[in-house]
């Protein structure tokens, strides 16, 4: 031991290699950049923050569907196309670097498609893979209710076994697209919670949004927009073969997807439009201070990205990056903001929905959505624990 | 069986966990001359160990995690690395490399039988403890590079916050063989890139150990009936600066990679102006979350935490501070224009897509 130090073994949780994307990765990111400018140049979208979030459009998702760039990863015989998670990467940054709205099908490609097709029976897999893939079929998340929030295991939506299914009871919240999607993954309780094991006793259903017995009520956004709704179900009925995965087996299904949840681009690039226009109102001659400002979102952009890399990598290799991945999400949500927090010092504007100049509607669309940053897929507060925890104090 | 890369680890491993006496900074340096870890990455043929600069990097990033007080930089990566483009031998001994910062040159005059120095030049790492001096030098029409007895020149007494020496330099009619010089195929600024580069990578290592030390004392230090590490507030923080810990390690990883693979320091440019700008800031953020947490014991010189914090503090401001490059970094953004920042950030390797109009030139 030599100044305390007690050995020279990388730390557990915070080492990120680097990671190199394959060449067929790169083609690949050629012809995504060529559709999305040729669909810019048809007006078929205007480059948006939070476009994953709340830009909603079933034809844009269509079309990627008809592209192949759903379902990437999934096997053939359920409609995916065998891609690498790589090449995955490289097509989901493009879209939401150039601020595509693809809100429509991000919960089922990145989320409800693959617990499917991991817990899923061959007939759920064939029913719902191939529709997702082709961007016909959306998904929301059935796991917040009004009383659980960070603390997951405390749902209290119940399923009570009937003949030939469950009764599903109760209200879930904060459910983005519900008056969109045709299904959601509904978290219930199929057994009391007991003291031992908390985690015990929790089912995950797929939920038909259109059954009887199911009400979706908007909760406006601050900015009036429609993405959140609360989803009452009374006595709903959901048959045997809509369980997914085993009874009682909720909590694990529901946390083995979170490293590819928490790492991926979306965590950085929620303003990346921002970014964007920022650099175009600067022009090609900016001052000190703004050239300070610019370029250190920059170094902070690139190195996310490159952390982000390196976890979807290791993800591809089988293992289970969690604290990597918190970590990703953690200091990538930060940046989120940061962009909006630079922006509007470097350029003095007011952010406004209805300004003639894409640079005000841009920094209106971050500021009022950077709430959300931090709080949706695990808050920041809740994934420093998990880091914390990793490592190994707490 | 283990690779080479793993066999340099375990060397380096070895001898730098190893306490050395202080105040001998000679015996150390033979140390670590013996097991080949002071010319890492310059050529077989020129005198060094013939490894990759992903190798020095590995020894370089290992030092700063012992706080290694040697010139492991200087002498390998940038001294031994300079004179080896210019294709001159290395001699054995620490060395230290001059110009460093940007704006400083020295002028080179013809005189009788060899070159006259002139010029001054501040605070150059460990300039006082090397054996030669690697100095690029400017004549009428050509760069030239060469090696130059520390003793004669003015070299006055100086060290960084963490004392390793940091001395001003005056030429003054300094002489230098014609036989002894070669042309530079390097400049300033590539030295500049490179120094940026390794220490970076010094830092990385140093924040490692910041890390390392904050968890043991949160988890020994107990306070109102348990260890501190059990208050949320304490984990908030310490997650905070494992954040930047492992954003320093992303950053110097790539920017080490692209450096390899460019054909010039100056086509990784990009990349490693980068690293240097998040690694400085990881830097800022870590030493204050490392000291918050070890409390007043941290802030003296009975605990070990200084040896890191001290560097980082120097460290940062060195070959280059966060605001420097980062303005270099919003110029050659701002130039590229808003359609380009994205390719920008995702642009492949040069390597990896030959004939891509990848280099980036600051100027």
């Amino acid at each position: 031991m030599y100044f305390g130090v007690e050995s020279a073994e990388p730390l557990k949780g915070v080492s990120f290699p680097p990671a190199r994307l394959p060449e067929e990765a790169e083609d690949l990111r050629a012809e995504v950049r060529a559709f999305l400018s040729e669909e810019f140049a048809d007006g078929a979208f205007e480059p948006q923050c939070d476009g994953w979030f709340n830009g909603y459009s079933p034809e844009f998702s269509r079309n990627l569907g008809k592209r192949g760039w759903l379902g990437m990863t999934w096997p053939k015989r359920y409609g995916g196309h065998e891609r690498s998670s790589l090449e995955r990467f490289v097509v989901l940054e493009e879209l939401l670097a150039a601020g595509a709205p693809v809100a429509s099908h991000w919960i089922a490609d990145r989320q409800s498609g693959p617990s499917i097709l991991r817990f899923g029976t061959e007939e759920q897999k064939t029913r719902f893979l191939p529709a997702i893939a082709r961007g016909e079929c959306f998904f929301s998340i059935g796991m917040s209710e009004p009383e659980s929030g960070s603390d997951l295991a405390s749902v209290q939506t119940s399923a009570e076994r009937v003949d030939g299914g469950w009764l599903v009871n109760g209200t879930k919240i904060w459910t983005g697209g519900a008056h969109l999607s045709h299904f959601f993954i509904v978290l219930c309780r199929t057994s009391p919670q007991s003291e031992e094991d908390r985690h015990a006793g929790l089912s995950q259903f797929i939920v038909d949004l259109s059954t009887s017995g199911i009400t979706v009520e908007p909760i406006r956004l601050v900015t009036d927009e429609h993405v959140f709704n609360k989803v009452r179900l009374e006595n709903v009925f959901v048959p045997d073969d809509l369980l997914l995965g085993e009874v009682g087996a909720g909590w694990e299904q529901v946390t083995s997807e979170l490293a590819h949840e928490r790492s991926g681009a979306e965590r950085f690039l929620s303003t990346f439009p921002l970014f964007v226009e920022l650099v175009r109102a600067l022009g090609e001659r900016p001052d000190e201070r703004a050239r300070v400002a610019v370029g250190t979102l920059v170094s902070r952009l690139w190195t996310l990205r490159r952390m982000s890399l390196s976890v979807a990598a290791a993800l591809e290799t089988g293992a289970a990056p969690e604290v990597e991945a918190a970590l990703v999400k953690e200091l990538g949500n930060r940046f989120e903001r940061e962009v909006a927090d630079a922006a509007r010092l470097v350029v003095p504007s007011e952010p406004s929905f209805e300004a003639p100049d894409p640079f005000r509607v841009r920094l209106a669309e971050a500021i009022s959505h950077a709430p959300a940053f931090t709080l949706r897929g695990g808050t920041s507060e809740i994934l420093r624990g998990i880091v914390a925890r990793g490592l190994g104090v707490r | 069986m283990s690779t080479p890369r793993e066999r340099l680890l375990e060397t380096a491993t070895r001898l730098f966990a190893q306490p050395h006496e202080e105040g001998s900074p000679d015996l150390l340096w033979q140390t670590l001359e013996d097991a080949d870890l002071t010319l890492v990455s310059v050529p077989e043929k020129h005198g060094g160990a013939g490894g990759t600069l992903g190798d020095a990097a590995t020894v370089l990033r290992l030092a700063g995690r012992y706080a290694v007080p040697a010139p492991l930089a200087e002498t390998g990566l940038l001294a031994g690395w300079a004179l080896a483009a210019s294709g001159l031998p290395v001699p054995d001994g620490p060395l230290a490399v001059a110009p460093v910062h940007p704006g400083e040159r020295i002028q080179l005059d013809r005189g009788e039988g060899g070159w006259l120095l002139s010029g001054s030049v501040r605070r150059v790492p460990w300039a006082s403890t090397a054996s030669r001096l690697v100095v690029v030098g400017h004549a009428a029409e050509e760069t030239l590079v060469m090696l130059v007895d520390p003793a004669s020149c003015q070299i006055s007494t100086g060290e960084n916050l963490a004392s390793e020496p940091r001395n001003d330099l005056v030429f003054d009619g300094v002489r230098v063989d014609y036989g002894e010089v070669a042309p530079a195929r390097v400049d300033e600024e590539a030295l500049l890139l490179r120094g940026a580069l390794a220490r970076s990578v010094s830092m990385a290592g140093a924040l490692e150990s910041v890390l390392e030390l904050s968890l043991r004392h949160a988890k020994e230090r107990h306070q109102f009936g348990r260890p501190i590490s059990r208050f949320q507030a304490i984990q908030q923080q310490l997650a905070l600066l494992a954040g930047e810990v492992a954003a320093a390690n992303a950053s110097i990883e790539a920017a080490v990679e692209a450096t390899e693979l460019a054909d010039a320091v100056a086509d990784a440019a990009f990349e490693i102006a980068a690293a240097k700008v998040r690694v400085g800031e990881a830097a800022g953020v870590a030493t204050r979350i490392a000291h918050q947490v070890h409390g007043a014991i941290g802030f003296t010189e009975r605990h070990s935490l200084r040896h890191f914090t001290l560097r980082l503090w120097s460290w940062r401001d060195e070959f280059g501070a966060e605001s420097e490059w980062a303005s270099r970094l919003g110029s050659i953004t701002a130039r590229r224009g808003a359609e380009a920042l994205w390719p920008t950030i995702t642009s492949p390797l040069p390597s990896l897509a030959p004939g891509s109009p990848r280099l980036i030139r600051w100027s």
